[in-house]
Order: C-alpha cells, then structure tokens, then sequence
C-alpha cells in the first residue's frame, strides 16, 4: 500500500489523480492519510530544508510491512553538496527503504487554466511515481520518456511523460511481487 | 626480506589505478573491514570459517553483503585472484566523478568486444572500471536503445557504482545517484568544475582485442569471397626483399601464392572460390581473345540456331512436296 502524507495544503483533484496515478504505475492501492505538521527543524540558514533530515522528522504514520509512505510538501529542498556541486533535489527516498519525500517547489506554477493544472498535476504524478520508484529500489533511467529519468534533465519536456518504461516497471513488479507478504 | 615478484607486485600496484587497494592475501583482512567483492557489492569480513567438503577440510573468509545480508565463502587461497579489493577512497571517488563529467564521444559499437570488455571492466577494474561501464552504456542508450542483456548490465552496474559511492561518501544512496547523473546527466546551464580524468582502465588484452596482422587465416574467414585479398598484398612484400627474410610472412603469403599462381590474373581476386569469383573468370576470359578450347565450346551453342533455321527451310520444301 501507498501512503500520501501532505505536509502542506494541496486540492483535492490533485491528490486524487496523483492517487490513481500512482495505482496504475505500480499496481498497489494508494490512499491519503491526511495532513501533518512540517518540521521546522529541518530549515536551515538560508531557508532551504535539508531532504535528509525532513524526511528522517517527518511525523511518523501508522504503516505495515511493505508498505510506502510519500510525503508531499511545496518547500524548497536541499542535498548535500556532491564532488561536482548541488543536484537540484525535487525530492528524495530511501533507496530501497519505506518513505520518500516529494517537493513541487520546482514544479511549474499550478496556475488556474485547466491546462496549467493538468500539467501541474501530471508533474506531481511523475515525481512521485519517481521517488516511490526509489523505494522500490528502481535506479535512474537513461529513457527521458520514463518516469525514472533525472528530474533535472535537460531532454525532459516541460510536461514529461508519468509512466514507467518497460523495463523498470518489470523491475518494480519483480520487486512487489517478491516483497508482498 | 620480501621475495622480488612481491616487490613487483606493489610497484604495479602503485602504478595501476585499477588495482589500487586490491587484496592480494587473506592476512590483510580483519572481521569488520569492508570490502568490494566484484559484481556482487559492498560486503562486510565477518571472520574465517572452515568447512569439510568432499571429505577435505578447507579454510574460508566469510563476507556479508551490505546490501541484504547475504552470505559469501571465499576460499583463502582465491582472495587473490577474484579482484577482492577496498572500498574506493574519496580521492578515487572524486576522479570517478570527473571521469563521468568528462565528454565520451566514442561507445565501442562491436556488441561483443564491449560486452566482453565491460565483463572484464566489472571483475577487474575497480570503481573507475565500474564507472566506466556506466558511461559507455549511458552513451550508446544516448545513440540507440540498448538491447534487454545490456539493459541489464547497465542497472546493475549501476547499482554497483551507486552502492560504492555511498558507502565511500557516507551517504544515502539516492543522493549518491544525484551525484552520478549530476554528473552523466548536468542540468541545463550548468558548467561542472572538472579537472583532468583519471586515465581510464587499461585491459589487458585479451586475445579478441589483439589486433593480428593479416595471415593466411584470413582466407579461412571468407575474405577472399569478399573480393579481399590480403595475402596477395602479403606475397608482394617477400619477392621485393628477397626470398630469404620474412620467411614466416613468406611461407603463410606463399601458401597463398601459390594457390593464385594456378590462375591467370595475380592482381586481384585471384583466389576466389565459386560464386562471384567464377563469374569474375567468364568476364576475364570473355574480354581476352578467344583461347583455343573456350573456342570449341561456343561452337555447337551457335550451331544449333543455324540447325533451327536451317529446319524449316527444309520443312518448306517438304510441305510443298505434300
């Protein structure tokens, strides 16, 4: 089962085609929990949020076995700086591991426009399908069609595609079959 | 006082960045060390173990690996030989970083010599090897998409490269990914800060890698039917030089020699056997001038619409006589 924890305000209409979205991808059900608090403490100086230490105080939700928790929020991310500088973070998971965190700092303004909503909605999709894809132990994909591709990529469109290509959705089949207990 | 070969060995090692923390014996291990164990990940020594199989008692290092905790034997006297070696250092890490920032224009495009090669790269190679099967992949999928076999070799290598990094940084492993397709993959607009890569891992030539000059073999691979003749450009070489030096070049060109000294023309193709070859002989020989037994053959061929024309001229007559 999917969880969605939303640490910020977010409509209805988006969490409920994220909801089915995210049921068609992985083929498990997904609901909302529910709105949390954010943890200031992860803010830093200059008024970014570490991912790392968000998701580790992330308030806690009751979940079983197998099951993976997604937490929404619109605040700016950031990551530890790397050898070659600071990735752009839109979210972050724990490879393999049981929560992920999904950012829409980065998102394109949702707009009102019918259009601009749908493409707002369809990149809330793709990003969670990413990082809930992470927790499957999914790795990046070279494909700027599939929704494991780099959120940063140049060759992604501005309305990328929310699905999985075909080998990294056998893969995460693979691993939910093998993990449903 | 340590033997020679040693000695060698550690100067190789200096030298060689693929085997730079390799594992040469058991006695460098403690329980507790982490070490990479290749294509299989980061594992953990958890100490020796002895076993008795097939009626001998046999000593082993027991790994797990980090990842799920499986368990691996590895026989002592094998430490040596499987590429065991540390976890990558930060100062290789970071040169595995600017290797993978670094522009690679050129995948190798012979799908056996590179899958052969990004084999021996994962075995042998350390993290840059890994990191050089990454980026290989990574830059043919760029060209085209890559067949299910190196779909896989690609998660899995990258898996491998992800892990190590992670362990090597300390980080989570989805940040290291960021790293690495920060670094495969920057954004728009930004310019990574590279410095010069390390030299990528020199294979040690394996025998498909070894380029052979041409040989009589070639004609075993059909070249010959191909219309190439490289013996013949062989047995020019020995007839300038005189028959005394090159003797091997000779005796491998001459075999050939003399199999074109049965025909006509020694230029070109002159080995051919059957199908274009034999056609490339009726064109030779229909443009010389008519030797005297291709002149006999052609005779009855003309004769015999001379004997069809010639056949109701003597029907007229007879059908007049009815």
């Amino acid at each position: 089962m999917i969880r969605i924890v939303t640490l910020a305000p977010f409509d209805e209409g988006d969490i409920g085609f994220l909801t089915r979205t995210l049921y068609r991808s992985f083929g498990v059900g997904t609901e909302h929990l529910g709105d949390r608090a954010l943890p200031k403490g992860a803010e830093g100086s200059d008024g970014r949020f570490d991912a790392v230490k968000l998701l580790d105080e992330a308030p806690p939700v009751r979940a079983f076995a197998d099951d993976k928790v997604v937490y929404l929020t619109n605040v700016e991310l950031a990551i530890p700086e790397g050898p070659l500088g600071e990735p752009p973070a839109w979210g972050f998971a724990l490879q393999g591991g049981e929560r992920a965190l999904v950012s829409t700092f980065r998102f394109a303004p949702r707009g009102v426009t019918e259009s601009s909503i749908e493409v707002f909605r369809r990149r809330l999709a793709r990003e969670c399908t990413h990082y809930v894809g992470h927790l499957w132990d999914l790795h990046h994909c070279y494909d700027p069609r599939c929704a494991m591709h780099p959120s940063w990529s140049p060759s992604l469109s501005s309305d990328p595609e929310h699905d999985l290509d075909a080998f990294c959705r056998e893969k995460s089949e693979r691993r939910i079959r093998l993990a449903k207990t | 006082m340590r033997p020679s070969g040693r000695r060698e060995r550690d100067e190789k090692k200096e030298t060689d960045p693929a085997l730079e923390g390799n594992i040469t014996s058991a006695e460098e291990l403690q329980p507790s060390d982490r070490v990479v164990y290749p294509n299989q990940g980061v594992c953990r020594v958890a100490g020796l173990e002895q076993k008795d199989i097939a009626g001998q008692r046999l000593e082993f290092i027991k790994l797990t690996r980090e990842e799920d905790g499986a368990s691996v034997l590895v026989p002592l006297q094998k430490v040596a030989s499987i590429g065991l070696r540390r976890v990558a250092s930060a100062e290789q890490i970071e040169g595995v970083f600017h290797y993978l920032g670094a522009s690679y224009d050129d995948p190798e495009l012979d799908w056996k010599v590179r899958h052969r090669d990004n084999v021996e790269r994962l075995i042998a190679g350390g993290v840059l090897g890994v990191a050089e099967v990454v980026k290989g992949l990574h830059s043919l999928a760029r060209l085209r998409p890559l067949p299910a076999k190196e779909r896989e070799l690609y998660d899995s290598s990258r898996h491998l490269l992800v892990s190590e990094v992670s362990v090597s940084l300390g980080i989570p492993a989805c940040i290291a990914e960021d790293y690495v397709d920060y670094a495969l993959i920057p954004p728009a607009g930004v310019k990574l800060p590279l410095k010069p890569p390390p030299k990528p891992v020199e294979l040690k030539g394996p025998p498909w890698k070894r380029k052979k000059p041409a040989t009589a073999e070639d004609d075993e691979l059909g070249l010959a039917d191909l219309g190439l003749d490289l013996g013949a450009l062989d047995s020019e070489e020995p007839v300038e030089g005189g028959e005394g030096e090159a003797a091997p070049a000779e005796g491998e060109a001459g075999g050939a020699a003399d199999e074109v000294a049965a025909g006509a023309a020694p230029e070109r193709g002159p080995r051919t056997r059957g199908g274009r070859g034999e056609k490339a002989k009726k064109k030779a020989k229909a443009a010389k001038p008519a030797p005297k037994k291709p002149a006999k053959k052609p005779s009855p061929r003309k004769k015999a619409p001379a004997a069809k024309a010639a056949k109701p001229a003597k029907k007229s007559p007879g059908g007049k006589k009815k």
